[in-house]
């Protein structure tokens, strides 16, 4: 057999595949749509970042300290003054109906304690109810206060040196924006859903059609059927891995520090073991239905919970970190956060790349093997 | 009139065997199809029919004997079977969100054809078809029968000496049948022998030669006139204006006798095969006469290749329950 007809055959399959994917738009609004509004959805109204702490303020002082440290609150973006009442029970219902996160109450004598050099209490109640918000409101409260301190303590002794200073300087992305973690992170649930839920329906559905029977009694080979089937859907995920760094780029100003090729190569390493993963599923189910559930529980879940998205891999137990080095989700997300927001290289990302492609080639085998097992 | 010429044979199989586990689908059968031949495979469904094609078409390993299409041994060599036949299966042949010529162009492409010669049999198929003013429709959009006509062209597209057809005419309307048939005749006239499966018995009757397949067994291969000679021998007569009880009461004698085969009913006719001396007219009329049926009507009628799936099936199950 000439190599010509060859890629003949795996055009022709490719091509048909294109024909199925443009008759049903459902493919292409899930396959593009998705990805957009997934961005914008975590981008966006998903944040991790905690700032306008809406605070409500009791000040019983009156006096030129309390304001002060009211205004030490409220300088930063960090607290917003929401409410100002006489008396701390006033406060209790304004935390209670979401009004108010946090309350500062400033007693009186508060100035009186501040020009005695005796220790000035003011009392700060969080809601607990969210506790992400509340350790990081108590972060902010207890920086806010030192600093308070430090400025007080350096007037009455008249200027002195810091006997210590941690000089912090966070690299990579300086201001700690989750958006611009995130939008590397959303291309792997991106990826998955796509990448894994189509090639498992596509073939499921030549199985379910009886089609796959009509494609073996063809001269085409096994592994002709597989290249011209994933290949659009290769494309398709290339696409999108484009449409997300665009819309990352341009609406939530993620950098690009490495390089755009090691970027893509680290996408297509990912694309492939996901298509083969679907490969595996839809040779193993034969059923659209059961297919998909096993496509959505098998990649979505490891994508969001074990892919070191949302919770750091090295956080987990044991067992569920075991996994996680096994399937792709984590390299594809600590490989590509380092090209774009570390800026690194080959020599560094190689052990993510070998990782996702030795999954690649196990699902393979097994896509492979499954196939040539149970004919028609 | 049994067996082609081995020369010319271009389907020869020997003691092909199927076994799923303990469960033997086909079941040491023999046979040889010739060049240019309509051969009708006959059966009903679980017999072994499609497990056959799909063994001669080497979608399936046999477990025992062996089989050659097209000069190429099924077991050894089945990419070059695929390469030399054209296959339309039974439960799927077109992609119904693909249009006509899509279609086609796919089919075209799977055999690893291009260029003026796949656009030459493209065109070949739409106008085999009828579809020269369709080839932008949606194949879902046309009505069954054209559908099985556009599957036919597409398997024929690489130009195949031999086509298998598994049950073509499963859920066509009588009229599309027909048709379906003329087309199947007309493209044996071209040079392509036909291998075709069905449970209509009317269509079995087109056939050059049938072979009747029960429980994984061929149990009979033959032409139609010559598998009714052999299966259900003797005269029919069908009779109008008598009961059947009526008419099995007159005809006692001859059935202790061993000569009357069968009487069954078909509207207000019996129907009754006899051998021997009442497959005389006048003799039969008279055995009736005798027994006080004066007012019948008689007319000779033809056994069907129904009579002898029935004779055939019937005496596989009887054998079943002896054992």
């Amino acid at each position: 057999m000439s190599g010509g007809s060859r890629v003949n055959r795996i055009r022709a399959i490719a091509q048909k595949e294109v024909f199925h994917i443009l008759r049903d738009p459902q493919i292409l609004v899930f396959a593009l749509g998705m990805p957009v509004a997934l961005i914008l959805l975590f981008g966006y109204a998903v944040s991790f970042d905690v700032e306008h702490i809406p605070l409500a303020v009791v000040d019983q002082d009156h006096s030129s300290e309390s304001r002060a440290l009211v205004a030490a609150f409220t300088a930063q973006d960090l607290f917003e003054l929401v409410a100002e009442r006489e008396t701390a029970e006033a406060v209790e219902p304004l935390l209670r109906r979401n009004v108010a996160r946090a309350a500062l109450i400033i007693p009186q004598g508060y100035s009186r304690d501040v020009h005695r050099g005796e220790t000035a209490t003011a009392q700060l109640l969080l809601d607990g109810a969210d506790n992400m918000s509340a350790s990081i409101a108590l972060g902010y409260a207890n920086s806010i206060a030192l600093a308070q301190s430090l400025g007080r303590a350096r007037v009455q002794l008249g200027g002195f040196e810091m006997p210590v200073e941690a000089r912090v300087r966070t690299l990579f992305n300086p201001r700690l924006e989750s958006s611009v973690v995130l939008v590397p992170g959303l291309m792997v649930i991106v990826l998955v859903l796509v990448a894994v839920m189509l090639t498992a329906l596509t073939v499921a559905r030549e199985y379910e059609r009886g089609s796959m029977e009509q494609l073996f009694a063809t001269p085409v080979g096994r592994l002709e059927i597989i290249l011209g089937k994933l290949a659009p859907y290769f494309a398709l995920g290339l696409v999108q891995v484009l449409l997300v760094l665009v819309t990352g780029v341009v609406l939530f100003d993620v950098p690009v520090n490495g390089s755009l090729a090691l970027l893509f190569l680290i996408a297509s390493v990912f694309l492939l073991a996901m298509l083969m993963q679907g490969l595996v599923i839809s040779v193993v189910t034969r059923n659209q239905m059961i297919a998909s559930q096993v496509a959505a529980i098998s990649t979505l879940l490891p994508a969001m919970l074990l892919s070191g998205f949302v919770f750091p891999v090295d956080n987990m137990p044991p067992v569920l970190q075991g996994i996680a080095h096994v399937l792709p989700a984590k390299y594809f997300v600590d490989g590509l956060r380092g090209v774009l927001l570390r800026g690194n290289g080959l020599d560094v990302v190689w052990l993510d790349l070998l990782a996702m492609g030795a999954f690649f080639a196990v699902m393979l085998v097994v896509a492979t093997k499954r196939f040539q097992r149970r004919v028609a | 009139m049994d067996g082609a010429n081995p020369d010319d044979a271009i389907v020869q199989v020997q003691s092909l065997t199927k076994r799923f586990g303990s469960f033997t689908a086909v079941d040491q059968v023999s046979f040889e199809v010739g060049r240019g031949e309509i051969f009708g495979y006959l059966g009903a469904n679980g017999a072994g029919k499609t497990t056959t094609i799909r063994m001669l078409c080497g979608l399936l390993a046999p477990s025992d004997g062996s089989a050659t299409v097209a000069g190429h041994d099924v077991g050894r060599h089945p990419r070059r079977v695929k390469r030399a036949i054209g296959y339309m299966s039974q439960k799927f042949s077109l992609y119904l969100d693909l249009t006509v010529e899509e279609n086609l162009a796919f089919f075209s492409g799977a055999y690893g054809m291009h260029g003026p010669r796949r656009a030459e049999r493209i065109a070949w198929a739409l106008e085999h078809a009828g579809l020269q003013d369709r080839r932008a429709a949606l194949t879902r959009s046309l009505p069954g029968g054209i559908r099985q006509r556009l599957a036919l062209a597409s398997a024929l597209l690489h130009e195949p000496a031999l086509v298998f057809l598994d049950e073509p005419t499963a859920g066509v309307d009588p009229a599309s049948r027909r048709d379906f048939w003329r087309l199947i005749r007309r493209i044996v006239r071209g040079g392509t022998t036909v291998f075709v499966t069905t449970h209509h018995l009317d269509e079995a009757e087109y056939c050059d030669r049938v072979g009747l397949m029960v429980d994984g067994k061929l149990v009979a291969l033959d032409t139609p006139p010559g598998l009714k000679a052999t299966h259900v021998p003797g005269r029919v007569w069908a009779i109008e204006g008598a009961t059947k009880a009526e008419v099995e009461y007159a005809l006692k004698p001859a059935r202790q006798a061993g000569q009357v085969h069968a009487v069954q009913v078909f509207g207000r006719q019996v129907h009754v095969r006899v051998t021997g001396p009442l497959a005389d007219h006048d003799a039969f009329l008279a055995a009736l006469r005798d027994a006080g049926l004066s007012h019948t009507r008689l007319e000779e009628s033809q056994a069907t290749l129904e009579d002898v799936f029935l004779e055939l099936v019937g005496r596989g199950r009887n054998g079943e329950e002896a054992a």
